[in-house]
């Protein structure tokens, strides 16, 4: 006979409520690239809002996972899933912060013509959002080889990021007027980067479940 | 409801029965020691048919029985308890004690006048009797040893064998004090019904009081005052008022168990409120 | 340093096995402690270490429990001795109905100790050691019966100290305690550590990650997993151990 059947239906939708999360950052980031890219001021300005959304449902996991860990007493994996689950938590809400970051960065420039078409920033942002994906799958199937896997992804955003940093530092240096747009799009760029190294965090956490290890994979 | 007014009949029905007894004690020691008291005089005890010869044979007989069966009793019940292997042999001596418990006194009297009075040669003794009366006695005490020491908490035998105690030393510093009330409440059992036998000591003991007051020799013949109380009502010597002589041998045995047994019991008591912790506030 | 040292221990109840070859150690001057569910062995392992197992009838032990070297269960070894030196504490308060003086004075006396002022001195020592001495230094001669059930266990513990063990078993001494009474035997347990080696059964794994230092998880007689106390209660190696610590057994 299955015993504590109802930690587990709690774990279950415990397990829901980061998954939600999950898509809800991955789709503020997507949002916040096109805003970005489209120069929707109104659409950058929903994601402003809708953030506040993703900051109560971090907190209701956060409940969650207090009162689970005081009344259920969970020892091994149990206890690892909780753990890991409220890390995970933070983080995909930092994630959906960043994504903030990116839409305010559109909001500063505006309708102001941009000083050259942006190709790296959804390139960076569509590595993010696949890591993401799969990261949100691996946490789902408790898959750490997955994870790991999606970790290694994070290294050809941050190739990206030095190479647009370098291009922009070279139109900084050609063009004086252009500093405060670049600037803004080296934040952009930052951001993106930023967004790769929280998903190499959750791919340790899930790593974590797995088998009870901590890994650096941001090596 | 109907469960309700069950257990109210039932609370009912039980309390009857235990005022039933009550009941019937106090109309028993009314009616004994209204009819005996009055004759409880100086001269009922020291007079010519004075009865102190028999009240000191009943002591006498009781005393000696007891040296005869409490070491016997209350070894074999330890030994029951604590040291035998729970088999067929023990199984045997258990339901021999049975036996022997369920034995009519009577037959016990008998059993003792051929032995001792007859085969020993030994005529109608102090002796005799008081041997007899322990036989009647062992394996009522060996049971209540055999109980009181089984009631001793197993918990007490392993604390005191983990700290290193011998089986001995766990039996005569724990469990014997422990079981103390128990052994206690059985000794006064047995020496009630020692003091109010009569079969038994019929065909042993006589029905005869030595003519030297306080005779300590265990052979003379020694009645006691339950017999003294069967043979003035069954037999009335003529000339004598053996009525009222009944009769007040009859309050003074009824008064001599409740003093005895009190004697007992509330040191027993006692020492059971100490030992229970009870003795606070 | 290995204190205890079991090694292929079998112990048969009659026919029935009831522990397989138990392999384990345990490190002077720390705390393991014994999990399973009811009847796995690990309260029949806990007595194999003082021979109190001896006591039932019908078992039968094969194999070594070596205590500093020496095999306990060696023909010449003085059971008095032993149990001197490992000493128990049970499952529920089991204080003699004595006065606590007397309780506490009880192990001294039989092992032969009748000066009256070393008595006083190691039942006050003992109490102390106990942390209990605040709580009954008035009331010495009254019955130990009349103290709280987390008191009586206390005073079994100083009973128990005060025959000057090394070795403390401990069959789930607080399964019968409230909660703060609890506690207080677990933080003596960390006290008594500093100079004993105890091993102690428990069926509260939250105790037992509490007090201990080392764990080992008993089931049906085998002794599946041993471990540092915070590797197997948040990794353990193997899946009966998980199931068995996350509650979700069969």
């Amino acid at each position: 006979m299955p015993t504590r059947q109802k930690f587990d239906h709690e774990l279950e939708d415990l397990r829901l409520k980061i998954l939600t999360l999950g898509k809800m950052a991955e789709q503020q980031i997507a949002l916040a690239v096109n805003s970005l890219m489209n120069q929707d001021l109104e659409l950058a300005n929903s994601i402003v809002v809708k953030d506040l959304e993703l900051n109560d449902l971090r907190a209701d996991i956060e409940e969650t996972c207090i009162l689970l860990i005081a009344t259920q007493q969970p020892f091994a994996r149990d206890l690892r899933k909780l753990v890991a689950g409220f890390k995970i938590s933070i983080y995909l809400e930092r994630m959906g912060d960043l994504a903030v970051d990116l839409a305010k960065v559109s909001i500063r420039i505006g309708q102001e013509k941009l000083i050259k078409p942006l190709v790296d920033i959804p390139r960076m942002s569509g590595i993010v959002q696949e890591m993401i994906r799969i990261g949100l799958k691996a946490y789902v199937d408790e898959d750490c080889g997955a994870a790991a896997e999606m970790s290694l992804m994070d290294d050809e955003i941050d190739k990206i990021y030095s190479g647009v940093f370098g291009e922009l530092k070279s139109i900084m240096m050609e063009n004086p007027n252009n500093v405060t747009q670049a600037n803004y799009l080296l934040f952009a760029s930052r951001f993106l980067e930023r967004l790769g190294d929280y998903c190499t965090n959750i791919a340790e956490e899930i790593v974590y479940i797995c088998n009870g290890k901590r890994m650096d994979l941001n090596e | 409801m109907k469960a309700h007014q069950a257990n109210r009949f039932a609370s009912i029905l039980l309390w009857i029965g235990a005022v039933a007894i009550l009941a019937l004690l106090v109309a028993f020691l009314a009616l004994i020691l209204g009819r005996g008291l009055p004759y409880l005089t100086a001269e009922f005890f020291s007079g010519s048919d004075g009865v102190r010869g028999q009240l000191f044979n009943s002591f006498y007989i009781l005393f000696l029985s007891l040296i005869f069966s409490l070491p016997i009793g209350l070894g074999a019940g330890i030994y029951m308890a604590e040291y035998a292997p729970q088999n067929r042999f023990t199984d045997l001596i258990r339901l021999s004690t049975e036996s022997l418990a369920s034995v009519p006194s009577i037959v016990f009297g008998l059993f003792g006048m051929i032995v001792f009075v007859n085969m020993f040669g030994l005529g109608f003794t102090i002796l005799g009797g008081s041997a007899t009366l322990a036989l009647l006695n062992l394996p009522i005490l060996v049971r209540v040893t055999e109980e009181s020491l089984r009631a001793v908490p197993r918990s007490y035998r392993e604390a005191s064998l983990a700290l290193g105690a011998t089986m001995w030393q766990t039996l005569r510093k724990v469990i014997l004090p422990t079981a103390l009330p128990g052994l206690i409440t059985g000794i006064t059992l047995v020496a009630g019904r020692a003091l109010g036998e009569t079969a038994i000591l019929i065909f042993t003991a006589g029905m005869n009081v030595s003519r030297i007051l306080f005779d300590v020799n265990p052979l003379a013949a020694g009645e006691t005052l339950a017999v003294h109380l069967f043979a003035v009502k069954s037999n009335p010597l003529p000339g004598t008022n053996s009525d009222q002589i009944a009769d007040g041998t009859a309050a003074l045995l009824i008064l001599m168990v409740i003093v005895f047994n009190l004697c007992l019991s509330i040191p027993s008591r006692w020492l059971q409120y100490r030992l229970q912790g009870k003795n606070r506030g | 340093m290995d204190k205890i040292v079991v090694k292929e221990l079998d112990l048969f109840y009659g026919e029935q096995q009831a522990l397989n070859s138990i392999n384990i150690a345990m490190k002077e001057r720390s705390v393991t402690a014994l999990i399973g569910p009811s009847g796995c062995g690990k309260s029949t392992f806990l007595r194999t270490l003082n021979r109190m197992q001896d006591l039932t009838p019908g078992v039968k032990i094969i194999g070594q429990v070596k205590i500093d070297g020496q095999d306990i269960y060696a023909a010449d070894t003085d059971v008095v001795l032993l149990r001197k030196k490992v000493g128990m504490v049970f499952q529920h308060p089991n204080p003699f109905p004595k006065s606590v003086f007397e309780n506490v004075a009880y192990g001294p006396r039989i092992h032969g100790e009748t000066d009256k002022k070393k008595l006083s001195e190691i039942v006050e020592t003992s109490l102390k050691d106990a942390a209990l001495w605040n709580e009954v230094k008035d009331r010495l001669h009254e019955s130990a019966l009349g103290l709280s059930g987390g008191q009586q266990q206390r005073l079994c513990i100083a009973r128990l100290l005060a025959v000057g063990p090394e070795i403390l078993l401990m069959d789930e001494p607080t399964s019968a305690l409230d909660p703060i009474s609890t506690m207080k035997i677990e933080e003596l347990i960390a006290e008594l550590k500093d100079k004993y080696t105890i091993i102690i059964v428990t069926h509260n794994m939250h105790q037992a990650s509490r007090v201990s230092d080392r764990t080992a998880f008993f089931l049906s007689g085998d002794l599946i997993e041993e471990d540092i106390t915070s590797v197997l209660f948040t990794r353990p190696a193997k899946k009966k151990t998980e199931d068995y610590i996350s509650g979700r057994f069969g």
